[in-house]
């Protein structure tokens, strides 16, 4: 069997067009699907200031007058969709600032809070998975479905709170989140891999464990687990707007809960456009590589 | 001889030396005062400023021409030397103060006064410390009389009209870092959004203290943003926050428990909880009901069927007090002293309902068309103490045989129902009132008010006495006699004690916590409680760090 070391080129390149339009599709839906909740949501027209009594009548309807244009869910979105491609995405209602200053402000700070845990899971989750199959150890393999399984039933919230008193990093309480899901689907992989003949064959002509596993294991578990990484990716994300609300982190998942508790339309659409593109960038992003590294005849 | 007199001219020298470098570190070293800012401040523009946060940053940054002072309630001048008001209250005219810089160089004149007056005037700009100013159709217009007098006039009569400069932070005309360049002790030196507001001494700012030490004493103001309330109390116990401005009687009693140097309570404040139903006309909710909540009996009962004790005692641990009316004792002038808080009578509130045609029926209430007497009140979620004042109505109106269905709703969708939908039967909130003077209360006092709650945006008052009640509000509106103010606006809490249109149920003590490491605090009930005097406090960060 002849093995070619590259994928053919012009198949690659409609497979990563086809995710771009699959992406481009799947953002715009998004924003329209969550400009038209928003916009359905009780409380969507009203402002806190109209309850200010040191505010006159004409104030008032001003007030409520600066939201008229966001009635009409689609002549909303068409008009943002226009100014976004002109580069302007809208003033943040709850803030009174550009939303592009907003997210440009914010967005490193969920990059690093997320990036760090997330690194820390795989780190963490690779380590305890890889060294249970290699030591095949009962009581090792009891204590990280234990560790693990305790993590997965504890609130993300209530890892937030916990981060809080011990005054323990964010990206650790997302690390604690996303660490059982990359440990158990891992694990499995890795159980099955080492349960298939050729690497029981490999193992009994007395090749190396680390050999077997680079040679061997990886090759078959390697695809499921760069699909993984491409789903955790949207975990941590979604981890981190507990974990930024409480811990008082100034990310993205704090502009996120903010605006959705003020009913924040401009800034709702554009967090819910950037959350699904980085999603489905990191998606699409594992499956070409998949597609790359994946063996294939010639 | 002269060898030990020059040594001890020497050492004379370098005691003297010592002492002023002493003094000028003292001075110069007023150490970092760190709390919490609750919300992301929207706005450092003074003239937009509608949120807690961005009020508090005015407070530390702006120079007023005059200011309330928070411990006596009197007005004293600032950047105004003195003012004089016009017979007729429409016009006020300010002696200013020489050699006063804002914090980038450039000089104060009153060339800045006209500037801001003009800037908050501006109809376009909807500032709401600008509305305060806006007593009737026409122009304010401002005359600059001499580079330090201005007179501004408006078209027509505003009493009490000295006591709004109090929130109007002057700016600069001519300063090309506009809001950045201010007259207050502190300047805005880093925004970090979402996360912290540092400010920085104002290395121009005018005041001295008694010993000629420029004030203020503090070489910097750390505000972080959080809105969570147990972190933010979390950081103070460990020592990372300086002061909580205000504190819930939970975490008050908790901390009292453990460190009574650091709580104070102030006693009762200018905020009130209240409960009201809905009598809007075209609100979705039965003619019946709507019938019940029209009636004085029915109102006034459900006031006298209310323990207020037992929700200061049970909800607040005792840091409340029954509510009056619309002003807290606290508001040492404006306070009717001869109203009383509605005393806690079941007997008295079942015959007023019978009065009115109710009767009970095997323990369950009925009105004179047999229905039962059956509402909802509407509260926002995630304040305990409302949520359980709440429960605690629930119980004490089940004993009248009244079920009550108690709906938490996110701030949004309660706003909705109570201001635009009018779908609710009856709501509570709570009044932050951090204006003594009634003018502050004129939208929710006029029938025509959009915060007339009850019954907003009225074309023309529907019942006698809210007839009334907009009259003497104009009244008092209209006269710059205190005396005959008061007269007007005590008899406007009359009619609010005997018509009940608002159920006035508690005012909440004014709780703060205070470090042992900051010196000069003296927490008062008038916002900003703790750090009203902010110029004058310093922090021992090795007082902090012991903690």
């Amino acid at each position: 069997m002849l093995i070619s070391k590259t994928a053919p080129r012009k198949t690659l390149f409609w497979k990563i067009a086809r995710h771009l339009a699959a992406i481009v599709a799947i953002v715009l839906l998004g924003g329209l699907l969550s400009a038209t909740l928003v916009r359905l949501a009780p409380g969507f027209d009203s402002d806190e200031r109209e309850l200010d009594p040191g505010l006159s009548a004409e104030s008032v309807r001003a007030l409520r007058q600066s939201r008229a244009g966001e009635h009409n869910i689609l002549r909303y979105y068409s008009g943002y969709l226009r100014a976004a491609w002109h580069g302007d995405l809208g003033t943040s209602h709850a803030l009174g600032q550009p939303v592009q200053s907003l997210l440009r402000e914010r967005w490193p700070v969920t990059l690093r809070v997320a990036g760090v845990g997330l690194l820390l899971a795989w780190l963490l989750a690779l380590l305890l998975a890889f060294t249970a199959c290699l030591w095949r150890v009962p009581v090792y393999e009891m204590m990280g479905i234990t560790l693990s399984g305790a993590f997965l039933c504890i609130p993300a919230a209530v890892l937030a709170l916990l981060s809080v008193i011990l005054n323990a990093p964010g990206y650790l309480a997302i690390a604690l989140i996303v660490f059982p899901k990359i440990y158990r689907y891992s694990r499995s992989l890795l159980a099955k891999a080492y349960e298939l003949p050729h690497i029981t064959a490999a193992r009994a002509r007395g090749l190396g464990e680390m050999r077997v596993l680079a040679r061997h294991v990886l090759p078959v578990a390697g695809p499921q687990m760069i699909a993984l990484a491409g789903v955790t990716v949207s975990i941590a994300l979604g981890a981190s707007i507990p974990i930024e609300a409480l811990c008082g982190l100034p990310g993205i998942g704090q502009l996120a809960w903010q605006a959705a508790l003020s009913r924040d339309l401009p800034l709702l659409v554009n967090l819910t456009v950037l959350v699904t593109l980085v999603t489905l960038l990191a998606n699409s992003g594992a499956d070409v590589m998949n597609y790359v590294l994946q063996p294939r005849d010639v | 001889m002269n060898m030990n007199k020059s040594v001890r001219r020497a050492f004379l020298q370098l005691l003297v030396c010592f002492f002023l470098l002493a003094a000028f570190a003292f001075a110069q070293n007023g150490g970092e005062l760190r709390f919490c800012l609750r919300s992301e401040p929207k706005t450092f523009d003074p003239a937009l400023v509608d949120d807690d946060a961005s009020v508090a940053i005015r407070y530390l940054t702006g120079g007023v021409l005059v200011r309330a002072n928070r411990k006596t309630q009197d007005l004293e001048p600032e950047l105004a030397e003195s003012w004089s008001v016009s017979k007729d209250s429409k016009q006020i005219t300010f002696k200013l103060r020489h050699g006063i810089l804002f914090s980038d160089g450039s000089p104060f004149s009153a060339e800045d006064v006209a500037f801001t007056m003009q800037r908050l005037m501006d109809p376009a700009l909807h500032s709401s410390t600008g509305d305060a100013f806006r007593s009737g159709s026409g122009t304010v217009s401002t005359k600059i009389i001499a580079p330090d007098q201005i007179a501004i006039t408006f078209p027509a009569p505003l009493a009490g009209l000295e006591h709004l400069f109090d929130q109007v932070a002057i700016m600069s005309a001519h300063s090309p870092k506009k809001e950045g360049a201010v007259l207050g002790p502190f300047m805005v030196a880093e925004y970090k959004a979402g996360s912290s507001v540092l400010l920085k001494r104002n290395p121009n700012y005018w005041k001295k203290d008694a010993a000629g030490r420029r004030l203020p004493y503090l070489d910097s103001v750390r505000l972080d943003i959080q809105p969570n309330r147990d972190v933010e109390m979390l950081r103070f116990k460990r020592g990372e926050l300086d002061l909580i401005n205000s504190v819930d009687s939970d975490y008050f009693d908790r901390l009292a428990a453990s460190s009574p140097q650091l709580v104070h309570d102030a006693g009762a404040s200018l905020d009130y909880e209240f409960l009201w139903f809905n009598q809007v006309a075209s609100a979705p909710i039965p003619e019946y009901k709507r019938a019940w909540f029209r009636s004085v009996n029915f109102r006034r009962a459900i006031s006298q069927a209310v323990n207020r004790d037992d929700l200061s005692r049970i909800v607040f641990n005792g840091h409340a007090q029954p509510a009056v009316g619309p002003v807290s004792p606290a508001n040492k002038f404006w306070f009717n002293s001869k109203l009383k808080a509605e005393a806690y009578r079941p007997d008295a509130a079942l015959k007023r309902l019978q009065d009115d045609g109710f009767h009970l029926q095997n323990g369950t209430l009925f009105d004179k068309a047999g229905n039962a007497v059956e509402f909802s009140i509407v509260t926002n979620a995630g304040s305990k103490p409302r949520e359980r004042m709440a429960v605690m109505i629930q119980e004490d109106l089940g004993k009248l045989g009244i079920k009550v269905n108690v709906v938490t709703l996110d701030f949004p969708s309660l706003i909705e129902r109570i201001s635009q939908k009018f779908n609710y039967e009856a709501a509570m909130l709570g009044f932050r009132n951090v204006e003594l003077d009634p003018n502050s209360q004129m939208t929710i006092w006029l029938s025509s008010g959009d915060n007339h709650a009850w019954n907003p945006q009225q074309k023309s008052p529907e019942t006698a006495w809210e007839a009334e009640i907009d009259r003497l509000m104009r009244a008092q509106a209209s006269t710059a006699d205190p005396k005959k103010r008061k007269e007007s606006f005590d008899r406007v809490q009359e009619i609010a004690a005997e018509q009940a249109p608002l159920i006035y149920l508690i005012n909440q003590n004014a709780l703060s916590a205070v470090s042992n490491a900051v010196a000069g605090a003296n927490p008062v009930i008038l916002n900003p409680q703790t750090f009203w005097n902010a110029e004058r406090l310093t922090v021992n960060s090795q007082a902090r760090a012991s903690r």
